[in-house]
């Protein structure tokens, strides 16, 4: 409990305020109330929409521009589609994996783990700058 | 909710643009013969993978319906293709 809040209800203890002026002045502190240390933890879940791709680069000596954006609606529904493969198709893409020398376990992957990969994707921003090419990958 | 329009356009170097508008539902309406078979032949192979039939709608009922505000621009030199769909 905080220090002002405290001495709200101590003057409501001490019969100074009625308990109506108490809620008030409780609800008025509230409202004033700073945010969060982290504004990232503030922010509402699932504002942003879309996910953007934006690539910019020169190929064969002619600009090439991509913009791609992806509803983060779609990217959930396709994370339902991994709980839809057949555990043997997850094998033989394991074995796939190993052979091409990365050891991963798709049987592992669960559909909740990448559900919330999609939810924290509209912190993510990720931008590659080199001399050709310059790509840009945001969610908004 | 279901994409109502789907528009492409290709502009290429020396021709003229194309512009396409294809409104989802009439065509889907139009096409619901081969929908049907397609549904079917989905439930079948769910059923020889042992995947739930019911699961497996109702996730390619999401992913259609989320489909509208799907942007997809490419373009190379004086080549470009442009996809939304709404």
């Amino acid at each position: 409990m905080n220090e002002q809040r405290k001495d709200i209800l101590d003057m409501l203890a001490e019969g100074k305020i009625t308990a109506e002026e108490a809620e008030q002045l409780i609800a008025a502190l509230e409202r004033d109330q700073p945010p969060a240390a982290s504004s990232l933890d503030v922010r509402p879940k699932g504002k942003a929409k879309y996910l953007r791709v934006m690539v910019d680069a020169l190929e064969n000596d002619e600009p090439t521009r991509v913009n791609v954006r992806v509803p983060l609606q779609l990217l959930r529904a396709g994370v339902r589609l991994a709980a839809l493969i057949p555990p043997q198709a997850l094998g033989k893409a394991n074995a796939e994996l190993s052979k091409s020398g990365v050891p991963f376990d798709l049987t592992q992957l669960k559909p909740e783990q990448l559900e919330a990969l999609v939810e924290h994707l509209d912190e993510m921003t990720v931008e590659v700058d080199a001399p050709d090419a310059k790509v840009r990958v945001f969610c908004e | 909710m279901m994409p109502q329009l789907v528009t492409v356009r290709v502009k290429r170097p020396d021709r003229r643009p194309i512009r396409i508008w294809v409104p989802v539902l009439p065509v889907v309406l139009v096409l619901s013969p081969v929908v049907v078979l397609a549904v079917l032949g989905g439930a079948v192979a769910c059923l020889v993978y042992s995947v739930s039939v019911v699961q497996a709608l109702g996730t390619g009922w999401r992913i259609v319906s989320a489909l509208p505000g799907t942007w997809l621009d490419v373009e190379q030199g004086r080549t470009a293709v442009l996809v939304t769909i709404r």
